[in-house]
């Protein structure tokens, strides 16, 4: 072993000692950087050949230290399940949203709620048969019943506007998973490029586990590892990411209202299971119609009930057979023509019963008490069987917020379970300061060491050069 | 948790989880207190809510049968008291009647008497056009008019005439409010009117055979009257027993709907408080534990 190599030994140390402060600036610079892994140098002991040849000898000390790269410090399988987990955590948030906006919707429970308004309905045919020839009494019934039917087209409205507002957010969401999949790709690109020229990649690589969480928060995807540092990303089996080429999805809506992500490539629908897509599709394909299709059932319920009797009875001059509501359900309920703006013609009394008569209007004022079955349909209206508007209305608000308590609950399951596993790949990845600090003093203190080291052997070749064989001057 | 590594990242994180819980169970607790009210949304308590909403269609529905029964007073009470003067007249004119008996009254003062009598007869027939809010008390379901034309003749026809008023004043109990001319006053020719206009008649004619079949006619009549008011004093107690139920009723609905649905002032308020000094505890803990790190300590 020279001399001179023991200078290149101790010039390997200060690059090695270089490198390592490098990163751990790098570390501290990023300390906040959102999706940043930390980063270590790669010492590798240079030990020497490890198969002596003729001129290639070696004295079993070391040649100094080589960086054999900086790699990144983090858990591929917490990765995994951080992704996993936002993607449950992004379907239950706006499941969570929907329901609750559904909740703002109906504004229950109140006085100004569409049961108030039931109930209201109701004390105004007894007001009417208090005093059946009062036409303001059958005035302000008609008001009333007035108020009812355009607030429960207008719920029907905000719900279904609430739906179209969702559908449009899918087709933004759509086009945000595009483009996030489009930088994947390209970011996979860089990655492989990087990784064949023997580039250590660490902050492209970062940024795209950044981008597919994000992905992940969006739609439900299944990470693999690719070639080359690369990762392929798949959404219900098919890859949206393979490699460096993405594929596009779209948002159609199919002729049964139903809304479905598709492939742009071929049109078959992707199986999105999981991020804030399924819930969107969720909420669009089976919550809000689910709302609608109640909605529209206590509408018609109080249709059919109040036709049923108004029809039976007799208006002030003797005519029969009058609708009171009409309309197909909850979208377009309205007073009938017939009834609408004359209050003359609102069947108070029996059919054949004197112009005072007002045992009609008593019937459809008791509809109020048909609920349950134990509390059977008034005399006269067995024919009534099943729950009134009331009793569907009642059911229809306590499966609402059953749903969304539910879906609360899980979402603050789901934070916190989602919270914990970033939390622990944070602790994995996340930089340290007072970690950082330390490698930095012991960088700094081995550069220190090393100058020392490089020294030393300056004033041992010194003394060899210029104090040694100074007999013949 | 597990012991893992800690990062100033992850605490800062936790410690901003844990601020965010802290400031929305406050803000949860601040909504409750401000508005009032325990359950702002069905989510919140999905039994509540369903509690709730029966009670308010409870409380309108019972409000409805109190009013209902204030109707049905006021018409028990406009037919009660007719019939109370109507009773006092019959009883008058049976006086009369036994006064014109006696043999020694001449022909003008029967005469005389017998105009009394056609004078209480009309009287009598404006006691059975008794209206209540516009509609004869005694007509059935007619509309508006009289029950009675001048001559005592009853004028309602059709359903009208048999009609019942009714009145809901409970969960499926109807009471009848009416009750017709022809059921206090007798049906033709055997009414009352009829037979004070034959009594009168024979009065002035000095036609004085008869006085004891009018004399028990006119017992009859008493009879039907007093039947009748009975019956509606029956019926005024019933309808105010009722109400005075529904309007105990009315109170407990009240009372549970305010328990279920309005918060308990002292109980929030010292939740609040809680909340609040827990919050104030974990913003001065974070202000701590954020700030140190070794480069305070290295040179």
């Amino acid at each position: 072993m020279s001399n001179m190599s023991s200078l290149s030994t101790a010039l390997s140390a200060l690059y090695a000692q270089r490198r390592g402060l490098d990163v751990t600036g790098h570390n501290i610079a990023n300390a906040n950087t959102e999706g940043y892994t930390r980063q270590r140098v790669d010492l590798v002991a240079n030990g020497g050949p490890l198969s002596p040849a003729i001129w290639s000898k070696w004295n079993g000390v070391g040649q100094g230290v080589d960086v054999a790269g900086t790699m990144r410090l983090h858990d591929a399988f917490l990765d995994m399940r951080a992704v996993q987990e936002r993607s449950v955590l992004g379907e239950q948030l706006v499941a969570q949203q929907v329901l609750g906006r559904i909740e703002m919707g109906f504004g229950e429970p109140s006085d100004l709620g569409l049961a108030a308004q039931l109930s209201d309905f109701w004390a105004g045919w007894s007001d009417v048969a208090n005093n059946p020839t009062d036409l303001a009494a059958r005035s302000a019934l008609l008001e009333r019943a007035s108020t009812l039917a355009t607030n429960l087209r207008s719920t029907w409205g905000s719900l279904s506007a609430l739906r179209t507002d969702l559908v449009g957010q899918m087709k933004a969401q759509t086009d945000s998973v595009n483009e996030m999949a489009r930088s994947i790709a390209r970011l996979n690109e860089g990655i492989v490029a990087a990784t064949q020229s023997g580039l250590s990649p660490n902050d492209l690589t970062d940024q795209r586990d950044l981008l597919v969480a994000k992905l992940a928060d969006t739609i439900g995807i299944t990470v693999k590892p690719a070639n080359g540092g690369a990762v392929d990303v798949l959404v219900g089996g098919t890859a949206l990411v393979r490699g460096t080429t993405a594929q596009t999805l779209d948002v159609r809506e199919g002729a049964n209202g139903v809304v479905t992500v598709n492939w742009s490539k071929d049109g078959y629908p992707a199986t999105v299971s999981g991020g804030a897509m399924a819930g969107l599709q969720m909420s669009v394909n089976s919550t809000i119609p689910h709302y609608l299709t109640a909605l529209d059932g206590v509408a018609s319920r109080m249709r059919d009930l109040v036709n049923g009797a108004h029809a039976a009875g007799q208006d002030l001059d003797g005519n029969t057979g009058i609708q009171f509501f009409a309309g197909t359900g909850a979208a377009d309920i309205d007073l009938s023509a017939d009834v609408r703006g004359q209050p003359r013609r609102l069947a108070a009394a029996a059919e054949g019963g004197g112009p005072a008569d007002a045992a009609n209007a008593l019937l459809l004022a008791e509809l109020a008490g048909h609920r349950d079955p134990k509390n059977p349909p008034p005399l006269g209206q067995e024919h009534l069987s099943g729950d009134g508007p009331d009793v569907l209305y009642q059911a229809l608000i306590v499966g609402l917020g059953v749903e969304a308590q539910a879906a609360n609950r899980r979402v603050d399951i789901q934070s916190e379970i989602s919270r914990q596993v970033d939390a622990v790949r944070d602790a994995q990845a996340g930089v340290n300061l007072d970690e950082e600090m330390t490698n930095m003093l012991s960088y700094q203190r081995a550069y220190e060491a090393a100058a020392r080291f490089m020294t030393a052997i300056d004033q041992m070749i010194d003394r060899l050069v210029n104090h040694t064989g100074l007999v013949g001057r | 948790m597990t012991a893992f590594r800690i990062t100033q990242r992850s605490v800062s994180q936790r410690t901003t989880a844990n601020l965010q819980l802290a400031l929305r169970r406050m803000s949860t607790t601040q909504d409750q207190l401000s508005s009032g009210r325990l359950i702002r949304r069905p989510s919140d308590s999905p039994v509540g809510t369903v509690s709730a909403l029966r009670f308010r269609g409870d409380i309108r529905q019972t409000e409805q049968f109190v009013r209902n029964a204030d109707d049905a007073l006021g018409w028990l009470g406009s037919a009660d008291r007719t019939l109370t003067s109507s009773l006092e007249q019959v009883r008058r004119v049976r006086d009369l009647t036994l006064q014109a008996a006696n043999g020694s009254n001449s022909d003008a003062s029967r005469r005389a008497i017998g105009v009394e009598i056609l004078a209480l007869r009309d009287s009598l027939i404006g006691l059975g056009n008794a209206k209540y809010l516009g509609r004869p008390v005694f007509g059935g379901t007619a509309m508006d008019g009289n029950a009675y034309d001048s001559e005592g003749a009853f004028a309602v026809t059709g359903a009208a005439a048999t009609g019942k008023i009714e009145r809901t004043i409970g969960p499926g109990e109807r009471i009848q409010v009416n009750i017709t001319g022809p059921e206090v006053f007798g049906h033709e020719p055997n009414d009352l009117f009829t037979r004070l206009t034959a009594l009168a008649n024979d009065l002035t004619n000095g036609n004085v055979t008869d006085f004891g079949a009018h004399l028990d006619a006119l017992d009859g009549h008493s009879t039907g009257i007093v039947d009748a008011l009975g019956q509606i004093g029956a019926r005024f107690n019933r309808v105010e027993s009722m109400q005075q139920r529904a309007t105990d009723q009315l109170m407990a609905l009240r009372s549970s709907l305010s328990e279920v649905e309005d918060i308990d002032l002292p109980a929030t308020i010292v939740d609040m408080q809680l909340q609040e000094t827990a919050y104030k505890a974990a913003l001065s803990a974070t202000a701590r534990v954020l700030q140190p790190s070794l480069v305070d300590f290295l040179r």
